[in-house]
């Protein structure tokens, strides 16, 4: 298979946000019919373009932390020196996992202030947990055996890291990401409430105002833009 | 071993020097106490990191009763701190909890999950030490020498609503995992039954997963207030665009995929051996079904009741906007108004309730587990 025709669900998606997002004002005639009691039918205090690369950008920094803070805490106490934690990093993990997104949000604002700091950094502890189990699952799920001919064939510990252990735990690994990456999408749009500008705001705006056209352009995006993202994984995981 | 042990005590443990109280006027330890507390908490420090250095389980035990009993006396500590800063005349005066207070919090905490991990105590003495914990806390809140912590003036302002709202979202999260919990039964049987259901079933409920919260609850208000104004009946039975409805539908909708998705594998999971046996036992369908499979079933199955109500507790939280209450209400008006104590009174009995269900839960799971293997032994 070509690398553009793996890439089709993917790009089916993405494509059908970004059209939705270009032509989301000419669609006021459908949203006429959702909502014919409401005078504007089309979010405009900004437009859908930017809204989407901002949750897009809140997201992604919001992941890329997680990603290298979850598989470097994940790698170290897998290794000799650092196994005394293993239990403690586990344990939090699934600790933190019991904490609710809108609360670690609202208790990251005192500290953090209103805006896009906060958002990200809950989102960052909230999607650390499933990174952080899935690498230490997949690393400790790899046959010892295999370890121990790599240490017989004379790897470095480096080398086994990268040779060994990540390619096969890689799987694993990804699926973690995936999890929390998709996670991240939804629960970025509460970071509205503390005043990120995130695809929420149509939605908050929608809700106060009782304007279900706005409720349903934000949701509309936002499941598009997970579906675009989570078939991308699914992709990168087929591989 | 014993390097990385120090190591995983000592570290946490050294960093809380920099320990402050009250960012409202930056009171740090030295200036409330004085040298001598300052000395106090560095030598409680060094003992701590003194006895990781060895770790043997005498020393464990040790630091478990210092660790457990520095957490007892940190309520306490902030009674007398009260105590001392404010005077009596100052009724509107109060003490904010700072950074310094929340990091020796962690730290401790840290502690004492590390230590309790190594010791392996048994269940009933780690419930008991929980228990001792809470109620020191309880009895430095009854004391009234807590009374002038932000928090408190907070809650004592609207204690009848604090009270109301907390029995509301626990009304609502246990409403919502009965039904759930029932929906999610008929679901897996009717899926064991015609098997062509289970693909479908699981395609929808997972779509119905990635729709975000907010989004969801938004878009049940217009048609619930349409079938309100429509049918005036269900108007009457609370039923409206806004208020506990949509929030009861979207939460229901959430939990239905973890909820069923254990259900199904645990029903699915127990072993054929198992059942061929019961049957040829000559136990009728019914029983084998209600004596074998069903209490088998049982420890998967708490498990999705755990990840449900977990879930349910702080996604009700984020239904406070559209009007459905609960606690989640305080978090949205503090964060309106900019008074973080009132979002703390929000936030923090949500984790803790969240918290409090995970362990029971897996307590009881784990209980069920080690019933059922004994049984296997004796049996």
């Amino acid at each position: 298979m070509s690398g553009v025709h793996r890439l089709r669900t993917p790009l089916a998606w993405a494509l059908l946000l970004v059209t939705l997002m270009l032509l989301m004002p000419q669609l006021e005639g459908v949203f006429r019919l959702i909502a014919p009691d409401n005078r504007t039918l089309i979010y405009q205090r900004d437009s859908f373009a930017s809204l989407v690369v901002n949750h897009l950008m809140l997201v992604g920094v919001a992941s890329l932390c997680a990603i290298v803070v979850g598989m470097g805490a994940a790698i170290l106490v897998t290794r000799q020196w650092g196994r005394d934690f293993l239990p403690l990093v586990g344990q939090l993990a699934s600790i933190g996992q019991t904490f609710p997104p809108v609360a670690v949000l609202a208790l990251a604002v005192p500290v953090l202030g209103f805006g896009s700091t906060p958002t990200i950094v809950a989102l960052v502890l909230y999607g650390l947990l499933p990174i952080v189990r899935n690498t230490l699952v997949g690393i400790q799920g790899i046959n010892p055996g295999v370890m121990e001919s790599a240490r017989g064939m004379g790897m470095s510990g480096r080398q086994i890291l990268w040779q060994v252990e990540l390619p096969l735990a890689r799987p694993v690994i990804l699926a973690g990401i995936r999890t929390s990456v998709t996670i991240n999408i939804a629960t970025a749009a509460i970071g509205s409430t503390i005043g990120a500008r995130t695809l929420g705001d149509p939605i908050i705006a929608g809700i106060v105002n009782g304007n279900t056209a706005f409720i349903l352009q934000g949701a509309l995006l936002i499941a598009l833009l997970a579906l675009c993202v989570d078939s991308l994984f699914e992709r990168l995981q087929l591989r | 071993m014993v390097l990385a042990a120090t190591v995983a005590l000592g570290l946490p443990l050294v960093s809380v020097q920099p320990n402050r109280i009250m960012p409202g006027e930056g009171l740090t330890l030295w200036s409330l106490g004085g040298p001598l507390a300052l000395a106090a908490v560095l030598l409680l420090l060094a003992a701590l990191a003194w006895l990781a250095w060895r770790p043997t389980r005498r020393a464990l035990t040790l630091s478990l009763v210092l660790v457990g009993l520095c957490l007892a006396l940190l309520p306490w500590a902030l009674v007398a701190v009260a105590a001392e800063q404010l005077e009596p005349g100052m009724t509107s005066a109060r003490i904010g909890l700072g950074a310094g207070w929340w990091a020796l919090l962690f730290v401790l905490l840290l502690a004492l999950l590390e230590l309790l991990n190594r010791l392996a105590l048994a269940p009933l003495l780690r419930w008991g030490l929980t228990l001792a914990l809470a109620l020191s806390l309880f009895a430095a809140l009854m004391s009234g020498g807590l009374d002038s912590l932000a928090l408190m003036r907070e809650y004592h302002g609207r204690s009848a609503a604090f009270h109301a709202a907390l029995r509301y979202h626990l009304l609502l999260v246990a409403a919502v995992v009965g039904v759930s919990l029932l929906l999610a039964a008929t679901l897996a049987l009717a899926m064991r039954r015609w098997s062509g259901l289970r693909r479908g079933t699981f395609s929808v409920l997972s779509v119905l997963q990635t729709i975000p919260s907010l989004a969801l609850f938004g878009l049940l208000l217009a048609p619930l207030a349409y079938l309100a104004a429509r049918f005036t009946w269900l108007g009457d039975l609370g039923i409206r665009g806004i208020g506990w409805a949509p929030a009861f539908i979207a939460l229901v909708a959430y939990s239905l995929l973890p909820m069923t998705r254990n259900a199904y594998v645990a029903l699915d999971e127990v072993a054929s051996e198992v059942t061929d046996a019961a049957r040829g036992m000559g136990m009728s369908p019914g029983q084998v079904f209600w004596q074998v499979r069903l209490p088998l079933a049982l420890p998967v199955m708490l498990e999705g009741i755990r990840i449900t109500a977990v879930q349910a507790i702080g996604l009700a939280a984020v239904a406070a906007l559209i009007g459905a209450g609960g606690l989640g209400t305080f978090i949205f008006q503090g964060l309106g108004q900019a008074a973080m104590d009132l979002v703390l009174l929000g936030a923090l009995p949500i984790i803790l309730i969240a918290l409090l269900v995970d362990g029971l839960f897996s307590a009881l799971a784990e209980q069920l587990r080690r019933a059922q293997g004994r049984g296997d032994a004796h049996g």
